[in-house]
């Protein structure tokens, strides 16, 4: 072939054909439903992460002006008025639902200490449970985006790479105008998949992380609050 | 699942990709690599044997023209090397050498001479009138030589003066000029080739004559345990008298005490065995510049 006509062939694809909406636009129906899902995968990615950015800081926040309340030496009854006012959160809600039980047991009035302590440890495990759920909900979908989104990324560019490879044959042209759309628009999708996959993989480690030292801080924070209690109900019985 | 609590979450995130996908379409664009255009260069592939038959010719010639060498007058065959140049009946006079400059044309013009014209069909006619000019320059030539060096004469008399201001009087202006060429047989028209082809072959019997010369004169060391170590090929060029016109160079390389007489005696072998007059002067073209391998095995190829 005259090096004339193909430079001619090859220049109006290069500046046309390889911008991102027209990679998109001419790629098989498959990969864009990859890279459809991908970008959704993204999106909802980075709310998940937003959202329990927030929330983490909040929780923390409030675990911090609730250590500080408990610990001023302020009566726990007033504590417990004020927390269970509104919506109690962490560690407040456990310290509610342990004054809960308390104060249920004196109300009845029968007088038996015996069962009380495990009683408390029980609801208080409860709540901290309920609390970490809390925490930790949505973040297997970080996990899974994390692991599956360069599969995914990776099944649409095997795909691209096929369909590119049949143009080759149906054009009976190795030459790089003819393999180039097909490669950019399969390596496009592996991209895509990469984007998803990273930041999930980073915020799920972190906020794994995050969730464990909260939890380990609610523990603690039970037993020391158990071991009051029990006090307590000693001096009583 | 409780989307509303994680409304703010879902509306940043949403906009930051809507952002970014905006900017990547931007900024992905496709720009065309700025690669410089080149004309393209046409390439003959060609076998060794069609190159050493490149035949005599001028390139621009079309292929149907019989295969022959631009001719322009009857004598001993030598062709030109450039064809574009004006025909002239005189040697090239070189300018600016050395020596006195050659009488001024000033009062001859070039254009007034006779120029030779591509010759007509006929060959006798031309060669007639060939003569005819011949003799007419020649005579013309006698004259101007007299008158040349009377000038030159007077010249040497007048004290030569440097003049910077003249220099641009000294330089040759003239159009490239060089001799007729000549064959066997007249042909206006070049046949497709190359000036300097060769499409004729050093016959047989002139190279076995050489290297029976040579193998005669070549005594390696015998006996030796790797007689292939004794392989030595050598380039030599030689002058139209046969004798050797510059010191032949050794292309082939090895190391040893074997190798090294065997290449010592070889190179005296070429030149003892001077003048190579058995390599006729009609081929010169082809025996001027060859290579001789020097094999104990079949002791010479040319």
């Amino acid at each position: 072939m005259n090096p004339g006509d193909v430079a001619q062939s090859v220049l109006p694809l290069t500046s046309s054909d390889l911008s991102l909406l027209s990679l998109f636009l001419q790629a098989h129906w498959l990969v864009k439903v990859v890279m459809l899902g991908l970008m959704g995968a993204s999106v909802w990615v980075w709310a998940i992460a937003l959202d329990k950015f927030f929330l983490f800081m909040r929780t923390r926040k409030a675990n911090d002006s609730f250590e500080q309340a408990f610990w001023s030496g302020q009566s726990l009854e007033d504590l417990y008025r004020t927390a269970s006012a509104g919506q109690a959160q962490s560690m407040a809600a456990v310290f509610v639902a342990a004054m809960r039980e308390w104060k249920r047991s004196f109300e009845t009035q029968t007088r038996s200490f015996a069962g009380l302590q495990t009683r408390i440890e029980k609801v208080m495990d409860v709540t901290m449970a309920r609390e970490i759920e809390r925490l930790e909900r949505r973040l297997l979908v970080l996990a899974t985006v994390g692991s599956a989104g360069p599969f995914v990324g990776l099944f649409g560019t095997v795909w691209g790479i096929m369909t590119s490879f049949q143009s080759i044959a149906a054009s009976k042209n190795t030459s790089l105008a003819v393999v180039a759309p097909g490669i950019a628009e399969a390596l496009f999708a592996t991209a895509i998949g990469l984007i998803a996959a990273i930041p999930a993989t980073i915020f799920y480690n972190k906020f794994v992380s995050e969730v464990n030292k909260q939890a380990q801080r609610l523990e603690g924070f039970a037993d020391e609050f158990s071991a009051i209690l029990s006090r307590q109900i000693d001096e009583r019985g | 699942m409780k989307l509303p609590e994680m409304k703010t979450g879902l509306a940043i995130s949403a906009t930051a990709h809507a952002v970014l996908l905006a900017w990547g379409l931007i900024s992905f664009a496709a720009r065309p690599l700025e690669a410089k255009h080149t004309d393209a260069m046409p390439v003959d592939i060609i076998s060794d044997t069609q190159f050493s038959q490149l035949t005599k010719g001028s390139k621009n010639a079309p292929k149907e023209a019989p295969l022959k060498p631009l001719v322009e007058k009857v004598a001993e065959p030598k062709p030109v090397e450039d064809t574009a140049a004006k025909i002239s009946e005189k040697p090239e006079i070189k300018a600016a050498s050395a020596e006195p400059p050659p009488p001024a044309p000033a009062e001859k013009p070039p254009e007034a001479k006779p120029e030779n014209k591509p010759p007509p069909p006929k060959v006798d006619a031309i060669a007639e009138a060939l003569k005819k000019e011949e003799a007419q320059k020649k005579r013309e030539q006698a004259r101007a030589e007299a008158k040349a060096k009377a000038d030159a004469k007077k010249q040497q008399e007048q004290q030569p003066k440097f003049d910077p201001s003249q220099i641009a009087a000294l330089l040759d202006k003239r159009a490239p000029q060089r001799l007729a060429s000549t064959g066997n047989e007249l042909n206006p028209t070049a046949g497709l080739g190359v000036p300097t082809g060769s499409a004729p072959k050093l016959s047989q019997s002139e190279l076995e004559a050489m290297r029976a010369r040579l193998m005669q004169l070549w005594n390696p060391p015998a006996g030796v345990a790797n007689p292939q170590e004794m392989i030595v090929k050598i380039r030599i060029t030689l002058g139209r008298d046969g004798k050797l016109s510059g010191p032949p160079m050794v292309l082939s390389s090895g190391r040893g005490p074997v190798f090294e007489a065997a290449r010592d005696n070889a190179i005296r072998a070429l030149f003892r065995g001077q003048p190579f007059n058995m390599l006729s002067p009609a081929t010169y073209d082809l025996w001027k510049d060859i290579e001789i391998t020097f094999d104990p095995r079949d002791m010479f190829r040319g």
